[in-house]
């Protein structure tokens, strides 16, 4: 890119983030011109949010220069990039809601902004800026998303931003609402701000961005003027990759329908329908907060539905509870194992009896022999590694700690196993592992929902694929016929 | 590893039992009459009433609850139950004061289950104010009077076993509680339901995610805690024949001091019954050996404070 | 909204005033000494004492905590006042004992912000504490004060006839509200208590801003408890039992919810005030003060209830 240092607000060289287990930045490079709408693009775990975080001084950058406004940052805390001119808006917002608009907007800063009078003034005078007849008066907690949006965008005003980054900014926006942030974006632009647009809606950055760089597993593909590209061209970028984990041969145990979901609907699903087949890995894809862990817990039982009519093996069941979903035959490997899966002060067999605590039965009482007998059957079937089978299990690894839990439901001989991103924060090694102990549940009769965020695991492990968007089934797939490229398209929506 | 560091191990680990060890050997020291059968029978006689609250808000505390509710439980037991022995005769009374020690324990598990106070910082308002209404009811109950049972016209010879009585140089009330105590430890330890506790008070959600029915586990503990309590307050008015409706002013700070220095965690999930005990043996030995000493009983509960905020700021530094 | 659910949610808004004016009407048709001017300055009077430690609290609950150990200072508090009054003159006295409430604060906050520990259950502790300080200083008997201009205080009435303990409550009032609602702290315990997280990252000094919290509560516990003893002329360690009970729920009642981040001094007056009205309305009505005991229990186990409710209903929308 050829442009003057005075046109540069933001300069990105070389910068890399990595936590335990994975890297989430690789040499990054990438630099944002003054008054230009840029955008990035990538699924998750591409790196956009690391990157932002590193920005905005909540994490720090292992290595890479960041030069900001001419200035080179190295370690920064939230309130110091403020102050510079670097603002950012999250998804879930960093609003109080307890407390009104003017207030949030100069939060922290109450004697500076004029105390009451002068906040609620100012405050007035920046939404008007952007258009916005919010009453600074009202609660955070009585706003739209949209409203909200605008209370954040006078925030970041407030600080006289040159830089305003926005994640995810059109999530729970109506058609008209956008638009507006549209006629927003495009103020700020013409007054010489400069906005980093993070998304995933494809539409939106071909609408308002000028530059775009697309980002896949943590490095900058590449960076060019949205003109220059077309939506195929974008996506192929997104997805494309070497293939760097090893995955076992897809299995082909598909049998008749075992479960129909029918009409569950809720607050977030529209009336979704589905079938599971007996033997089969069905997978479900999407981006995060399009439904799929929603839908499996709407299943499981362990969320309330508006509706849902499940059928399994021909016969109408009633799931109200977890209870009921696990009596069913449903199993439930959870998206986060430190706080719904795992009794981390509790030992390794403790954790992988905790649902099977019939079988554990001699008499009137648990046996611990039989507790350490099924311990050590799963730690020699599923190669985990710990020192015994009574040792603490927060001292496992996290790939060792997820076979625990994978163990105790493989022991409950499920009829459906439902593994909710189940490689998560695992290293290469034991991911295949994990991919082994799929396969034999399969062959063993099981059928598995898998729902995961790395597109090439979905796709090497599925017989077959939903794309999930915006609480709806967005599409139906076989992973083996159709390119990956064409099922993100479908999950972005 | 050598000598030294075994001992620092051992010290690190079993800190209640050497604290035991020193506070008995300081005693000894001090009162050579200490380490006789009859003295030893004298501390096994001040077990007494607060050993069965202490082992009751053990299992609630195990379960993920502080039950605050207590001292008002102790109160209103205590004075339903010698109101009852007129009525329905000895065995009667004892009956019907444990069933309201269930019936206050369910309605305890009720009101924090039904308004989502999952979390043991909620429930401990709620089980706080609870115990204020029990307490409110013991007065009302009694319009402010103290009970005795000397002004009843039945016989109250099983109370007064329960209370005083003796086998050789071992009090009734003493062997009751080893006895419950081993039942509730091989409960905890040994049966599904108490594993199911244990799990629910560890970690709510994934117990509930395993299938098991949380929401029963923890009406089961505070009935448990009800009961315990109620068990307690017989043993007390039975020991001093009276019962004023204020009779369980403080049980909810004492059981608690004994449950925490026993070594159970306030985090939930993990401790045990026999711990409790040796939580309760060592306030009792503290008590002594203060008064030993010739400390005010008000200095006592001072210390019985600064040992409680103590012992709650380490259990904190210990499960960060 | 139709009409019918707009003033629904105003009134539920206004929970505590709607239940004092319910009262006061009701009061209308009982042939008791309610409304005589004696009555309804006397009930202030008794309520002005607990009203100012309400103040105190009020901030803590703000900034998302609680504070248990208010009771027992509070005795504790004019134990010492008189103890010191035969060893210097009374300003000091009162300092002095000012100064031990805040220290007491101080320690309470270390251990709620910096240690981490659940507020309830250590300021519980605390409570515990110093109730046995104070026995062992008094011998558990009352104390009685030997500085007779001390009783003077409480029981004056400096202004117009106006008792003193009103006009200090009065100013207490305007203190407290002027500091949550125009200076930088009061509006930052706002955000502490709202979501400590973001308050953190904008810059704001939640640690300091809780702890400062914890202390000012402690200062006015003690601040109370002075004007207690005054009141009465005695120190006693019975003081102050059920205290921290009813103080910390009346600010809930009013609006000042344990969740943090809402409510404030009008709210938690009006709370307080509506208790006091209850007992007052109670206490003319003949009740027994075993019923009333057991009404207040139930009625503050109702507003925890719904507090929790509350908040349940919010997670799980459906």
């Amino acid at each position: 890119m050829d442009r003057q240092l005075s046109d540069v607000i933001l300069s990105v060289e070389h910068v890399s983030k990595a936590f335990p287990g994975v890297k989430a930045l690789d040499d990054v490079s990438l630099q944002v011109g003054r008054g230009v709408v840029h955008g990035i693009v990538g699924e998750n775990g591409a790196g956009k949010s690391t990157l932002m975080k590193i920005l905005s001084g909540v994490y720090t950058k292992d290595a890479g220069t960041v030069v900001f406004d001419g200035q080179t940052i190295e370690k920064t805390t939230p309130m110091e990039s403020l102050r510079r001119g670097l603002s950012i808006i999250y998804q879930e917002f960093s609003l109080i809601s307890s407390m009104t608009v003017g207030e949030n907007i100069f939060l922290g800063r109450f004697r500076e902004a004029g105390g009451m009078r002068g906040t609620h003034q100012k405050a007035k005078e920046l939404l008007e800026q952007i258009g916005s007849s919010i009453h600074t008066g009202s609660y955070v907690s009585e706003l739209s998303t949209s409203e909200k949006q605008m209370v954040e965008i006078a925030k970041a005003l407030s600080f006289q931003s040159k830089l305003i980054i926005m994640d995810e900014p059109s999530s729970s926006l109506t058609e008209e609402e956008l638009a507006k942030l549209g006629d927003i974006i495009r103020q700020m632009r013409s007054g010489g701000i400069s906005i980093l647009y993070i998304s995933h809606k494809l539409d939106e950055i071909f609408e308002y961005c000028d530059v775009v760089t697309i980002m896949r597993d943590g490095h900058v593909i590449d960076t060019r003027p949205v003109r220059e590209l077309d939506r195929r061209e974008m996506v192929g970028m997104m997805v494309g990759r070497t293939i760097e984990n090893e995955y076992p041969e897809r299995p082909h145990f598909v049998g008749e329908p075992l479960m129909k979901v029918e009409h569950l609907t809720t607050n977030k699903l529209k009336d979704i329908s589905f079938t599971l087949n007996r033997g089969e890995i069905l997978g479900f894809v999407g981006l995060v907060g399009a439904g799929r862990t929603e839908i499996v817990r709407a299943i499981y039982g362990a969320d309330k539905v508006k509706r849902k009519e499940i059928q399994i093996e021909g016969e109408a069941v009633k799931i109200m509870s977890s209870r009921d979903g696990k009596k069913c035959g449903i199993a439930f490997v959870p998206e986060d194992r430190k706080q719904q899966g795992l009794v981390l002060p509790f030992s390794v067999e403790s954790n992988i009896s905790m649902a099977n605590l019939k079988k554990l039965k001699k008499g009137m009482f648990l046996s611990p022999d039989k507790e350490r007998k099924m311990a050590e059957e799963k730690i020699s079937e599923l190669l985990i590694k710990t020192p015994s089978p009574a040792s603490v299990i927060v001292n496992l690894s996290g790939g060792n700690q997820q076979k625990c839990i994978i163990g105790r439901w493989l022991e409950t001989e499920p009829k459906i196993l439902i593994m909710d991103e189940p490689t998560r924060g695992i290293d290469v090694g034991a991911k295949y592992e994990i991919y082994m102990l799929m396969k034999k549940a399969v062959e063993a009769g099981s059928s598995i929902i898998l729902i995961s965020s790395e597109l090439p695991e979905v796709l090497n492990m599925s017989n077959r694929v939903l794309t999930i968007a915006d609480g709806r089934i967005t599409g139906e797939f076989d992973p083996e016929k159709v390119s990956a490229q064409e099922i993100m398209n479908r999950a972005i929506g | 590893m050598d000598a030294k560091t075994r001992i620092g191990y051992f010290v690190k680990n079993n800190l209640v039992l050497v604290t035991i060890m020193i506070l008995a050997a300081v005693t000894a020291l001090i009162e050579p009459k200490f380490l006789t059968v009859a003295n030893l029978g004298n501390l096994m006689n001040q077990f007494g009433p607060l050993s069965f609250v202490a082992l009751g808000m053990t299992l609630a505390i195990i379960g993920g609850f502080i039950d605050l509710s207590v001292a008002g439980i102790v109160s209103l037991s205590a004075v339903f139950t010698i109101s009852m022995i007129d009525v329905l005769g000895q065995g009667g009374a004892l009956i019907a004061g444990l069933a309201a020690g269930v019936a206050m324990g369910l309605l305890n598990a009720f009101i924090v289950v039904s308004c989502g106070a999952l979390t043991q910082a909620k429930a401990l308002f709620i089980t706080y104010g609870l115990s204020a209404v029990y307490s409110a009811a013991a007065l009302l109950y009694t319009d402010g009077a103290t009970q005795h049972m000397s002004h009843l016209a039945s016989r109250t010879d099983l109370f007064k076993a329960v209370g005083s009585g003796r086998a050789g140089f071992i009090p009734a009330s003493f062997l009751l509680f080893i006895i419950i105590m081993a039942l509730l430890h091989v409960f905890l330890t040994r049966t599904q339901t108490g594993r199911e506790i244990c799990l629910t008070g560890a970690n709510i959600t994934a117990a509930d995610l395993c299938g098991i029915p949380v929401k029963r586990r923890i009406t089961l503990v505070f009935v448990l805690s009800g009961v315990l309590s109620a068990f307690g307050a017989i043993v007390l008015f039975s020991r001093i024949t009276t019962a004023s409706p204020l009779l369980g002013a403080n049980y909810e700070t004492n059981a608690i001091l004994a449950v925490v220095v026993g070594g159970t965690s306030l985090a939930g999930g993990r401790g045990s019954v026999v711990r409790t005990m040796l939580g309760v043996m060592l306030v009792i030995l503290l008590s002594n050996c203060l008064n030993l000493l010739g400390v005010s009983t008000y200095l006592q509960s001072v210390c019985k404070g600064a040992v409680l905020i103590i012992a709650i700021w380490l259990d904190r530094r210990r499960v960060k | 909204m139709s009409i019918v659910r707009k003033v629904v949610k105003e009134i539920e808004k206004r929970k505590a005033l709607t239940a004092i004016l319910l009262m006061l009407f009701m009061m209308l048709f009982f042939d008791t000494r309610f409304y005589t001017a004696y009555n309804l300055l006397d009930m202030l009077n008794s309520a002005a004492i607990l009203e100012m430690l309400a103040f105190g609290v009020t901030l803590v609950i703000i900034c998302g905590g609680c504070d248990f150990s208010i009771g027992a200072m509070m005795s504790l508090a004019g134990i010492i006042t008189i103890k010191l009054m035969d060893h210097m003159p009374l300003g000091p006295a009162i300092c002095a004992a000012v100064a031990c409430g805040a220290l007491v604060g101080f320690i309470n906050g270390f251990l709620v912000v910096k240690q981490k520990t659940e507020p309830f259950i250590i300021t519980l502790g605390m409570g515990m504490l110093l109730k046995g300080i104070a026995q062992q200083i008094t011998d558990a008997h009352p104390v009685p004060a030997k500085n007779l201009s001390y009783m003077k205080i409480a029981n004056g009435k400096v202004l117009f006839g106006i008792p003193n303990l009103i006009i200090i409550m009065i100013v207490m009032l305007l203190l407290f509200y002027y500091i949550l609602r125009y200076t930088p702290f009061g509006r930052n315990c706002y955000a502490v208590g709202g979501d400590y997280h973001v308050a953190t990252q904008s810059g704001i000094r939640a640690e300091r801003i809780k702890w400062a919290a914890f202390v000012i509560c402690g200062a006015m516990a003690a601040f109370c408890g002075v004007l207690l003893s005054s009141k009465l002329n005695t120190g006693s360690s019975i003081y102050g039992d059920s205290t921290a009970l009813s103080v910390n729920c009346g600010c809930v009642v009013g609006g000042t919810s344990f969740a943090g981040g809402v409510g404030g001094i009008l709210q938690s007056f009006i709370g307080l005030l509506a208790i006091q009205v209850l007992e007052n309305c109670m206490n003319m009505l003949g009740i027994s003060a075993y019923v009333q005991k057991v009404c207040e229990g139930v009625i503050i186990l109702l507003i925890l209830w719904f507090d929790n409710y509350a908040q349940k209903r919010k997670k799980e929308a459906v």
